[in-house]
This record gives structure tokens, C-alpha cells and sequence, in this order.
């Protein structure tokens, strides 16, 4: 009994990781057609702007010294505004280009990104400790879990919440729904392209704040090469979901990390080493039996 | 003043030219039928008013004001809707959802309401399954959302391309009855692409010809619907071939 609990909440936490990322991708993906790979760059950024810049080996606290009331909306600015920034700088430019050039240029964001905090912060992981308190564990259901992977539970759960209620009931929502479906009809429709994008943006590297946060407190490590790992399975997350389903993005985050949590407590001791190899074999099959994705949309087609 | 002026449009697609120097101008609260082959240019001509091609060169103008080079969402506020080819309804949006996406660009609410409210008396199916996505309706349904989504925006030019297309004609002949009424009663200016020439001549109005991207005849439809003209629209002018040789 305690070990099932414990494997469950393990894979509620790290599916809520993997979803919460799959979300960023999945938006901005629906509403231009766009996979940005500079996704994990933005979760590395944030993580780093807790921290003053220097290239000593330990963290000193910059904005994580603040407290958590105005660290959290601050770290989610920081993250918003990232995206948004590099929405109006670049992809704004490339919105009539084709996927596949956007593509390249999420790519080469996401470069420049990674080596300019490598610049200002070195290569070598930095021993972060914020909100230490969080990792006393606390018996439930018969198992030891630390508070945050419950915190972390539950705000993953309150996040999806928040943005699935924002999407059904505020004009915004309803006008990005509306563009990922069919992007010119909304637009001939009165629906002002740039907002939309610019809010999916928004939205996203808030998202991408929220899982540098849980990443850092979880992890107690701020490392360049942090956020790579995680936008990779993010976005297998997407394609397994469906590309530009949001709830098939979600739910196969949450598939992922179960699955990559159950193979690494069942698999022969000998094998752990190759969860990965599992984990993805387990992938393609999936893309095998159903290459359009488990939740896909029938309407989900290039915008242009 | 006309309400629509277009001025030497062209609309080049690479190499192909879908609409040639095409000059005209539509009265306020006219109806008017563009109507031609296949590849004619009648789509290209809407897509191109409503700011989704790319004009070559040319000026289009709305009471005055220049459309040409403006955004699909400006040209959208400025009153113009456009009812597109296949419909395209948002398939994973409900019924109200659908009619209400365009009512962003208002700011009067008691009057959306209102209006809300008349296109579910004019479509009771559509009131009567509101909160039911859209995809699942039959294509004459589609075809009434749409025309009510335009609506919606409170347009003062509303352009239509090919609402027969894929219905039953008796279903077409609502959605036109439909089209007339709403006409008369807020003083809208139509636009419609219509394949039929016959049905253009039933329903009446302005009817413009077009071929190969040029503009071939124009004229009362009942008149140029049942002309030598249509003929040349559809097989080319014999006599101009005889001249020519």
C-alpha cells in the first residue's frame, strides 16, 4: 500500500512537471504552428533569474531572496515577459514563413539563450536552496512524501484549473480557441491576431516560470543545461497528445511521467539504466498504433 | 458615394494571375452576384476585399475609406464580413461561441444581446442547440451559423462565397429567402459568389460575370443570366475567335 501511494504521487509530480511544460508548447503551437524549442530555455532563464550573475560555484539569491508573494508573480513576469519578447523580436517577423523556418529559429533562440546565461553564470551546476522547508516529508496514506511533491501536485492541478476556466470563459480564451482552429477565419472575424499571440506567449513562458520554479525547489540545482531534458519530454508530451490538443498534451505529460516513474521501480535492477530506452520504446509504439496523436483534433491543420 | 469601389485590382498567386485589372464599383444596399467558371477569380476577388490575398496592385475602398494593404481584423472593424468558401465554421467551439467570437469589435452590449437574440428567432435550430459544438451540425445548419456569425459583427458589407455549395436546393432556397430578409431588414450591402446563374436571376439583384480573372459582363442577373454573355463566360467568345482569325 505505502509503496503504491508512493509511486503515485512520484508520478503525479513528475507528470505535472511534463504536463504543465507539454501546455506551453501545446498553446503556442495551436495558435501559430510553431514548436518552439526555445521552450526549455525559458524554464533554464527563469530559474537563473533567481540568482545574481556571477561565475562563483555557489547561488547567491537575487530574486529568490525575495518572498514567495512577490517571487512567484515576479518569476512568472520574468517568464511571460521572455516569451512575449522573443514573440515580438523574432517569430512576429517569421509569421508568414514556414513552419519549418520557425522551427529552426526556436532553435537558434533557444542557443543564444542557453550561452549567454552560460556567459553570465558559467557551466558549472550551482547548489540552489530555495524555500528549504518545503522537503520535510509528511506521512500520507501510508507513504513518506516530501510537502513539495504535494504542493506541487496541487498546483499543478490549480494551474489547469485556472487556464482551462481562462480559455472557456474570458474573451481572450475564447479567441485563442477560435484562432487554433482556424486562424484566418477568426481574424477575418474581427479577432486581432497579434493579441492572441501575444497572450499564448504570455501564458506560455508563465508556464515555463511555474516549472522552473518546481524544478529548483525540488531539484536544489540551478544548471544551464536544466531546462534541455525537460522540453524534450514536453514535447514528445505534445505529439503523443495530439499536436495543439491542450487536454491531450496535459493527459499525456501526466502518461509520461507514470510511465517513466513505474518503469524505473519495475524494471530489473540491471535495466534502470535504460529506463529512457523503455520509456521511448514505449513511445514509439504509441505513435505506431496512433500516429495523429491519442487526443487529436480533426481539425488540427497547418494555419497556412 | 458607392459603398465599394475597386480600382485595377490584381492578385497574382506566383506565376498565375487569379484577377487581372478588375475595376468596379457597388451601390449601398445592392446585391449584387459575381458569378463565373471555376477559376474565374470570384474567390480571390472576395479574399482580396476581406485583406487574406495579397493585392498585386490596385486599390480597394469602403465609404471612402482605402482597404487595400489593411489586416483581415481592420478591414473585419471597419464592417465588412465574409461568409468564406466551405463555411468554416470553429467545428470545436458551440453555437454561441461561434456567433459570439465576432462581436469583439463592438462595444455596444445591449445591442449584441438583441442581435443574438434575432438570429436565434431567424435560426430556432441554432437557439435550440446553443452550447452544442458546432461540427455536429448538418451543412444547411453550418451554412445558417456562418451568415449568423457574420451578422454578428453588425456589418455593413457582408460577402458570401458560394453559399449553395454542397446543399440540397431546397435548402438553398431558405438560406437565400433568408439572405433577402436580412437584407431588407438592416440595409446590408451583399456580395455573392454564386455558381448558378439561374438561381442568381431567381433571387435578383446586380450580377457580375467574370472569366479567366477579368470582369466579362455586368448587368441585371435576370438579364445577363440568361445572355450570350454567360455562354462566353463559360465556353469563351466564338465571335472574338472569328475576329481574331
Amino acid at each position: 500500500m505505502g509503496s503504491v501511494s508512493q509511486l503515485f504521487f512520484d508520478a503525479a509530480s513528475l507528470g505535472g512537471i511534463y504536463a504543465l511544460a507539454a501546455l506551453g508548447i501545446a498553446l503556442i503551437f495551436g495558435v501559430m504552428n510553431l514548436v518552439n524549442f526555445a521552450h526549455g530555455e525559458y524554464i533554464t532563464f527563469c530559474v537563473f533569474a533567481l540568482i545574481i550573475p556571477s561565475t562563483d560555484a555557489t547561488a547567491h539569491l537575487l530574486l529568490g531572496r525575495a518572498p514567495a508573494i512577490v517571487l512567484v508573480p515576479a518569476i512568472l513576469m520574468v517568464g511571460g515577459g521572455l516569451a512575449v519578447m522573443s514573440e515580438a523580436l523574432i517569430f512576429r517577423r517569421l509569421r508568414n514563413a514556414t513552419p519549418v523556418t520557425m522551427m529552426i529559429a526556436s532553435f537558434a533562440l533557444g542557443f543564444v539563450l542557453r550561452y549567454a546565461l552560460l556567459a553570465a553564470y558559467g557551466g558549472r551546476p550551482k547548489a540552489i536552496s530555495l524555500w528549504p522547508g518545503l522537503n520535510t516529508p509528511v506521512e500520507l496514506l501510508g507513504a513518506s512524501v516530501p510537502l513539495l511533491q504535494l504542493i506541487v501536485i496541487g498546483i499543478t492541478v490549480a494551474i489547469l484549473g485556472v487556464l482551462f476556466g481562462l480559455l472557456k470563459h474570458t474573451r481572450l480564451g475564447l479567441e485563442m480557441r477560435a484562432a487554433a482552429e482556424n486562424f484566418t477565419m477568426a481574424r477575418m472575424l474581427g479577432v486581432k491576431a497579434n493579441r492572441v499571440i501575444t497572450g499564448a506567449f504570455a501564458i506560455s513562458g508563465a508556464l515555463a516560470a511555474a516549472v522552473a520554479l518546481i524544478l529548483v525547489t525540488q531539484t536544489g540545482v540551478a544548471d544551464v543545461r536544466m531546462g534541455g531534458p525537460v522540453m524534450l519530454v514536453a514535447f514528445i508530451a505534445t505529439v503523443i497528445g495530439g499536436m495543439g490538443s491542450l487536454p491531450g498534451a496535459v493527459a499525456a505529460g501526466f502518461l509520461l511521467g507514470a510511465a517513466s516513474v513505474i518503469l524505473q521501480a519495475f524494471l530489473p535492477l540491471e535495466a534502470r539504466p535504460f529506463r529512457d530506452a523503455f520509456l521511448y520504446s514505449l513511445v514509439i509504439g504509441c505513435l505506431l498504433l496512433r500516429p495523429q496523436g491519442l487526443f487529436a483534433l480533426s481539425g488540427a491543420k497547418p494555419r497556412v | 458615394m458607392s459603398k465599394l469601389a475597386i480600382h485595377d485590382l490584381t492578385v497574382r498567386y506566383g506565376k498565375l494571375t487569379a484577377l487581372d485589372d478588375v475595376s468596379f464599383t457597388v451601390q449601398e444596399g445592392a446585391r449584387v452576384f459575381i458569378s463565373g467558371p471555376n477559376g474565374a477569380g470570384k474567390s480571390s476577388l472576395l479574399k482580396a476585399i476581406a485583406g487574406v490575398a495579397t493585392t498585386a496592385h490596385g486599390r480597394i475602398e469602403m465609404d471612402g475609406d482605402i482597404l487595400s494593404g489593411a489586416s483581415p481584423e481592420a478591414i473585419a472593424r471597419k464592417g465588412l464580413s465574409m461568409v468564406p468558401e466551405g463555411r468554416e465554421v470553429f467545428g470545436q467551439l458551440s453555437i454561441e461561441e461561434n456567433l459570439l467570437i465576432g462581436t469583439g469589435i463592438r462595444r455596444d452590449k445591449t445591442a449584441i444581446a438583441e442581435d443574438l437574440q434575432d438570429i436565434y428567432s431567424a435560426f430556432p435550430i441554432l437557439a435550440e442547440r446553443r452550447h452544442a459544438s458546432a461540427g455536429a451540425l448538418s451543412g444547411g445548419q453550418q451554412q445558417m451559423l456562418v451568415i449568423g456569425r457574420a451578422l454578428m459583427t453588425n456589418p455593413k458589407l457582408m460577402m458570401i462565397d458560394e453559399p449553395s455549395l454542397g446543399l440540397a436546393p431546397k435548402i438553398v432556397d431558405q438560406v437565400y429567402d433568408t439572405l433577402v430578409e436580412l437584407q431588407a431588414l438592416k440595409g446590408l450591402t451583399l456580395l455573392i459568389v454564386e455558381q448558378s446563374s439561374a438561381r442568381a436571376a431567381r433571387v435578383g439583384g446586380r450580377m457580375i460575370l467574370m472569366r479567366g480573372g477579368r470582369i466579362v459582363g455586368d448587368g441585371d442577373a435576370a438579364v445577363i443570366g440568361n445572355e450570350d454573355s454567360l455562354r462566353d463566360a463559360y465556353f469563351g467568345n466564338a465571335n472574338h475567335v472569328k475576329e481574331v482569325s
